[in-house]
Formats: C-alpha cells, sequence, structure tokens
C-alpha cells in the first residue's frame, strides 16, 4: 500500500519501507514523518513476509520495479509469521540486498536484540520512545539522515 | 633248625669218618653261608622295620602337618568367609551410596531443568513486556499528544491539561516498566567476577550525573584505590541508582555533598558507603527501603519509582554481602554495603 502523504513535492523521490504489524506505531510514524515535513513516499508492510516479498519483489509484489529500492528499511522486530532479524538475516544473505540500508526500529532496548540487530548487519538501531515528543524528534533526525544526508551503495542509485 | 642238622651229621659220623669230617664241612660252610644270608635278611628285616619306623615317623608327622593345614585351612576358609562377607556389605552399602548420589544427581539436574525453565520464562516475559507493555504506552501517549496539537482549538484549558495528565501517567509507567525490566535483568544477568576499582566507576557515575545537571553544584569526594571483586556491570548499576539517589535527594540543599569510601569492618571486608546530606529518612520506614516499588517520599517531593534500591541490594546480594542505611530526616543518609 503506497502513501503519498502530501500533495507538495518531497525533497527527493527516495522511498522508505515501513515495515509494522501495529497501526497505532504505523499511524504515530507516518505522522511524525508528516510533522516534520518528510514528505517523501512511505511504502507499509505489515509482517515479516510481506517485507520480504516488497524487498526482492515477489509474490504480491512481483510487478515492483526491483532498482527501485527504498532509501531505508524501518524494521520493526516483533513481528507476524516472520520475525524482524529473522528478516534481516535473509536480506543480508541475499546479494541484492545485501547493501541495503535497514533500520531497526523498535520497543525493545534487550541487549539481546541490540546484539543481534548489529550482528546481523543492520545500519542502526533506534528505540520507539513511549514519550511522542521525543519519537517525532527520533523520526524527524531518521528521515533527515536516510532520505538527505546518507548517500546510498552505488547500485541502489 | 640247627638242632636237626647236628643230629644228621651225628648218624653220618658212624658210617665213614672222613664223609662225615667232609659233609661237617659241607654242613658248616651250608650252615655258615645260611647264617650270612639268614643274617643278611635279617639285617635287611631290621632295616625295612627300621626304615618303615622313619617312614611312620614321617608319615605321623605328615599326618599331623596334614591335620594342621586342614586346621589351618578351616581358620583360613573362615577367615575368607568373614573378608566375603564384609566385602559384600562393603559393595553394598557402595551401591546405595551410589544409588543415593545417583538419586542426588538426577535431583539436582531436574532442579536445574527447573531453574532453567524458570530463567527462560523470565527472559521471555521480559522479552514480551519489553515490546509489548510499551506499545499502548506510545499510543496513549501519541494521540493524547496528537489531540492537543490537532484540536487546539477546541480544547478548553482543563481538557488539555487532563490530556498532559495522560501524557504525564503514561510516561511515568514507561519509567516504571524499563526499571522492573533493570530489576529484572540484575537478577538474571550472569555474574563475571573480577577486580573492579569501585573509586573509578563511582567517578563515572558523578561525572555522568554533572553532565546531566551541569547547573547543581554538588560537592564530591570519593576515596582513591577502593577497588572490589564483583561483576563490573552489576556495580555500576548498584552505584548509579545508590550516587543517584544522593543526587536526587541532595536536590533542594544549597550546599550538596556527596560521599563515597569505605570503613573497614571487624569481620570480612569492609563496608563501602555512599553518604549525603540531603533529605533523608525517617529510621522507623527503613524495613520497607529495600522493598520494590516502595517510596518514602512522595513523586511530588521526589520523582522516582521505588525499585532502585530494591535493584541496588539484589546487586549485593548477588555479590553474597548486605546493604543497610542511617539516616534522620533533614540530616541526610549513608548507604553501606559489603561483597
Amino acid at each position: 500500500m503506497d502513501y503519498c502523504l502530501h500533495k507538495e513535492k518531497s525533497v527527493n523521490d527516495k522511498t522508505i519501507l515501513l515495515v509494522e504489524d501495529n497501526p497505532d506505531d504505523e499511524e504515530l510514524t507516518l505522522r511524525a514523518l508528516k510533522k516534520n515535513n518528510i514528505l517523501n513516499e512511505v511504502n507499509v508492510v505489515r509482517d515479516g513476509q510481506e517485507a520480504l516479498d516488497y524487498l526482492f519483489c515477489q509474490g504480491a509484489y512481483a510487478a515492483r520495479d526491483p532498482r527501485r529500492a527504498p532509501a531505508v528499511v524501518l524494521l520493526d522486530l516483533k513481528l507476524p509469521k516472520i520475525e524482524g532479524l529473522e528478516v534481516l538475516k535473509r536480506l543480508r544473505a541475499d546479494e541484492r540486498t545485501r547493501m541495503q540500508p535497514i533500520v531497526i526500529l523498535t520497543s525493545s532496548k534487550e541487549e539481546h536484540d541490540l546484539l543481534n540487530g548489529y550482528r546481523l548487519g543492520a545500519n542502526s538501531y533506534i528505540r520507539k520512545l513511549v514519550d511522542f515528543t521525543k519519537f517525532t524528534e527520533a523520526v524527524r533526525q531518521l528521515g533527515l539522515y536516510w532520505l538527505v544526508l546518507n548517500e546510498p551503495p552505488p547500485q541502489m542509485r | 633248625m640247627t638242632g636237626e642238622i647236628t643230629r644228621e651229621a651225628e648218624r653220618d659220623q658212624a658210617v665213614d669218618p672222613n664223609s662225615y669230617a667232609k659233609a661237617i664241612l659241607n654242613i658248616l660252610a651250608d650252615f655258615s653261608d645260611e647264617k650270612a644270608r639268614l643274617s643278611g635278611v635279617q639285617k635287611a628285616i631290621l632295616n625295612i622295620l627300621e626304615d618303615s619306623a622313619s617312614e611312620k615317623v614321617w608319615l605321623e608327622a605328615t599326618q599331623r602337618a596334614t591335620l594342621n593345614i586342614l586346621e589351618d585351612f578351616g581358620a583360613e576358609t573362615q577367615k575368607v568367609e568373614q573378608t566375603n562377607r564384609e566385602m559384600a556389605k562393603e559393595i553394598a552399602e557402595r551401591k546405595r551410596a551410589e544409588e543415593a548420589l545417583l538419586k542426588a544427581k538426577a535431583a539436582t539436574d531436574a532442579a536445574n531443568q527447573g531453574l532453567e525453565l524458570v530463567n527462560k520464562e523470565l527472559e521471555a516475559f521480559s522479552y514480551s513486556v519489553s515490546h509489548d507493555l510499551r506499545a499502548p504506552l506510545r499510543s496513549i501517549d501519541g494521540f493524547s499528544q496528537a489531540v492537543i496539537e490537532d484540536y487546539a482549538d477546541r480544547l478548553d484549558d482543563q481538557a488539555k491539561d487532563y490530556l498532559n495528565r495522560v501524557r504525564a501517567a503514561t510516561q511515568r509507567m514507561g519509567h516504571l516498566i524499563d526499571d522492573m525490566l533493570a530489576l529484572a535483568r540484575v537478577t538474571r544477568a550472569e555474574m563475571r567476577r573480577e577486580t573492579v576499582d569501585l573509586s573509578a566507576l563511582a567517578g563515572d557515575v558523578l561525572a555522568e550525573l554533572r553532565k546531566s545537571e551541569p547547573d547543581r553544584r554538588v560537592e564530591c569526594h570519593i576515596e582513591p584505590g577502593l577497588v572490589a571483586e564483583g561483576d563490573t556491570r552489576l556495580l555500576r548499576v548498584a552505584l548509579v541508582n545508590l550516587l543517584g539517589n544522593a543526587w536526587k535527594f541532595t536536590g533542594k540543599q544549597a550546599r550538596a555533598r556527596i560521599e563515597f569510601g569505605a570503613h573497614p569492618q571487624k569481620t570480612g571486608g569492609p563496608a563501602y558507603f555512599v553518604r549525603d546530606n540531603g533529605a533523608g529518612f525517617d529510621m522507623t520506614y527503613a524495613g520497607k527501603l529495600f522493598g520494590a516499588f516502595q517510596r518514602l517520599h512522595t513523586s511530588q517531593e521526589f520523582p522516582g519509582t521505588g525499585v532502585g534500591l530494591a535493584t541496588v541490594q539484589r546487586v549485593v546480594h548477588r555479590h553474597g554481602g548486605q546493604v543497610w542505611a542511617e539516616s534522620a530526616v533533614g540530616k541526610g543518609a549513608t548507604f553501606y554495603f559489603t561483597l
């Protein structure tokens, strides 16, 4: 499902893939992006399998252009069907998605999750804070960094 | 026999004196031969008798020896039987001990398995709390904020105040969850004993506290060179809570002072202490001090979740030490702990 947040033009045509099963968190993340004038296209998938289908352009996403990789994947850890860390593992094991920027965006600050997140090759690990003001600020910096500051790997340009 | 031969010789004499003499000579010759033969036989018999006597002595000796041997053998058999009985008893005892050991091992294995299961469950519980309990809070906080932002023109001040209270409560709940998880982590974390520079650790923690409130002026004194054996990460958690409390409860003091040091004790290692000149507390309630979610001050006076000292106690107990406090209202507090 595509979310074109505003009719206004975004800073660039980079897209974000949000992997999130909680509709409240989805709404709050989209709201935080909007509040910070991050108007890029955000695609939302709601479980681990759908995330893999989207990124590998298979299943329901077979028609998707594989050259249009998202600038960043915001990956929740606790997901239906295939959990976040497993999704990360499979993405890193595949040549097509080995370099895909992936940010873990999760409630957990369990050491186990942090350790495995980085071990499996996450580019960053951001906590979804309870305080929405702080959460909004985190999303603002996240968007700015991955959509504007960060240079993506060459094959994804 | 000799007599008969003599009479025959007398008869022959009468017939022919010559042949008589010859015969006598022959007889005599025969006789002496016979005598020699007889004496040989006699000797042989005597020899045999002699031999048989010595043989008898020998036989008797052998018999005695045999009897002795048989007697000894009987005693020996008894001894062997006794030894056998003792060995059988010992084997049975060893078997029993072995069985008891196996039983104890099985019980320990079962207990360990149970413990592992409980730990796994605790981990799963913590994980679930960490992930799932925060999510609804974020929704409550986030959408309250969204209402405040998006419908500001339609909300009066009281409505905004209520929504802000909702937000404050969710954040408090968030802190509670974080502290509870920290407490659980202290309980299940694996202990790694090493030499820990407590003075350096206390210095780090105080430096962090200073950074968090750079405007506060707090006089800190750390006794140098305090070294202990323990788990660095857990001891850091304890000092973060103790020094954090000292920092917090001196917040209303114009000249705040925090001290970290050690007192030698009569037995065992030293008692380390964190002393402050802050609000202090009434010793009547000292028993509640280390219980989880117990507080001696209201949140309005000093914020907190009541988990800090429970966490400190768990860390100290895991090191096999004790923790206690001395204080009086308005006179500061001193927290002691051993490791």
